[in-house]
């Protein structure tokens, strides 16, 4: 059976990761700290996936970013999607030839589908992810880019249909008012894009805790749970929340450590 | 132990790379030549993207003819990995009709989108082949990484596992010394490290 996913999202932000919180960053530490005192390639072992967000203000620097990502992929043998700031063909190259197995568009495809089409010529539809930034407001999603400091003019639906035609091959649906506080996943949001998308949706923004992301796995038609908390996940908390997910039946793969001995 | 991956442009190469010196096989070479395909004891063609490019790339570059050489006359053993294994087959329906390298009778036609979410993504669970000298090991049933939106059936034995989306269809095949998985082992934690093991170890 397809087995849903557990994600865990890095923000990254000129050199070092970041907790977000409605998009505000705060720096926890730098890939020396993270090694140290996450044990990585540990944690990676409890997770299905890895996705790394350049979220750094202005100018993104894609060539520190791109070797960020090549130092995060030894001895992780999950795919790891990477993205922000991918304006050019030759940011996808350079992301892919550092070892992402997927690239993460958001502003690119608004501003420039053409690009985005020739990035699916290239890698094919599997191999790109679509970031939607949300914000409820009058009981009214409204989506955003840039970091989330640009509203567009899409109504939700409208973008995920236009989405669809591009040809990306995942959504990655993001609450900004979750983002970051713990409180759990905008099910409202969810269920909107939910019923309208045939595409492989992961859902993002508010798991704070092992019970939000075994709620999330729930939703019927949910490919995978996101969760950027590096706060609330600390240590042995991705690992446990595993653990305690597999042990309640929930549909997520399960590797069987006897399977591999050294 | 040298281990040569094929190069074409395409594919996700450092994951592999890197996944091979985990397994301590530290002599890998990406490499377009002949005389690479000749010094090599195991051959990995990997790829990602589209079949009718990857294989115009392969014949421009004389790659068909060399793989000929080294995996069909000195039976070096070859794998091949998500679209690699795609090309061993006999043709694909991506973007018009091309066909593959043939080696086995495999066919790659897209998954119907009314069915089930294509691409078809993630961690899925295999029925394992015990027959098969790449699965030795490997529990039925075990998880391994797909991300493809089409995929292979064969009508001959080509001593196939099975994975089951929408259908089954071909997830692992192993023909003497040619073998194909359509999921990514160096994504796939401890099973596709053992898959990997098994490739170096068992041919």
């Amino acid at each position: 059976m397809l087995r849903k996913r557990i994600i865990f999202a890095l923000i990254y932000s000129d050199g070092n990761f970041m907790q977000s919180r409605n998009f505000r960053l705060q720096k926890v530490g730098n890939l020396h700290w993270l090694e140290k005192n996450y044990k990585f390639q540990n944690i990676a072992f409890a997770l299905d996936e890895l996705i790394v967000l350049n979220a750094s203000k202005g100018e993104k620097n894609m060539p520190e970013f791109a070797s960020t990502v090549s130092k995060l992929v030894n001895d992780v043998f999950i795919p790891i999607s990477a993205g922000g700031g991918i304006r050019k063909m030759e940011d996808a190259d350079l992301l892919f030839k550092s070892g992402a197995d997927k690239i993460v568009l958001n502003s690119l495809l608004v501003e420039n589908p053409d690009m985005v089409k020739e990035i699916i010529k290239n890698y094919g539809s599997q191999s790109v992810v679509a970031c939607i930034d949300c914000k409820l407001r009058d009981d009214n999603y409204e989506i955003f880019i840039k970091d989330g400091s640009l509203k567009i003019d899409y109504e939700l639906k409208e973008y995920v249909a236009y989405l669809e035609l591009l040809g990306v091959g995942e959504i990655y649906l993001n609450s900004i008012d979750k983002d970051g506080t713990g409180f759990g996943y905008d099910q409202s949001l969810i269920e909107t894009v939910n019923r309208i998308t045939s595409l492989p949706l992961i859902i993002a923004g508010g798991a704070g805790n092992e019970s939000h992301l075994a709620h999330g796995l729930k939703i019927e038609n949910v490919s995978a749970v996101a969760t950027a908390n590096l706060f609330n996940f600390i240590g042995n908390g991705l690992p446990n929340a595993r653990n305690l997910i597999i042990a309640s039946n929930e549909n997520i793969a399960n590797w069987n450590v006897s399977n591999y001995n050294g | 132990m040298k281990v040569v991956i094929v190069d074409y442009g395409m594919g996700n190469i450092r994951s592999i790379v890197s996944t091979l010196n985990y397994l301590n096989v530290h002599d890998v070479t990406v490499s377009d030549s002949l005389q690479a395909f000749e010094s090599a004891d195991r051959i990995i063609l990997p790829g990602v993207g589209n079949f009718g490019k990857a294989i115009s790339q392969i014949r421009a570059k004389k790659l068909d003819d060399y793989l000929q050489t080294v995996v069909i006359d000195q039976k070096k053993p070859l794998l091949g990995i998500c679209l690699g294994m795609q090309l061993l087959g006999l043709s694909s329906s991506e973007h018009g009709y091309n066909t593959g390298l043939a080696y086995v009778n495999g066919v790659v036609t897209k998954f119907e989108n009314n069915a089930v979410k294509v691409p078809h993504v993630g961690f899925n669970q295999i029925k394992v082949n015990t027959n098969s000298k790449l699965f030795e090991g490997i529990t039925d049933g075990a998880d391994f990484y797909f991300t493809h939106s089409y995929r292979m059936h064969s009508e001959d034995d080509i001593n196939q596992s099975l994975c089951n989306y929408q259908d089954d269809f071909v997830a692992g095949f192993e023909v003497d010394n040619i073998c194909g998985v359509q999921f990514h082992p160096e994504l796939s934690q401890f099973n596709g490290l053992r898959l990997l093991k098994n490739f170096i170890d068992n041919f």
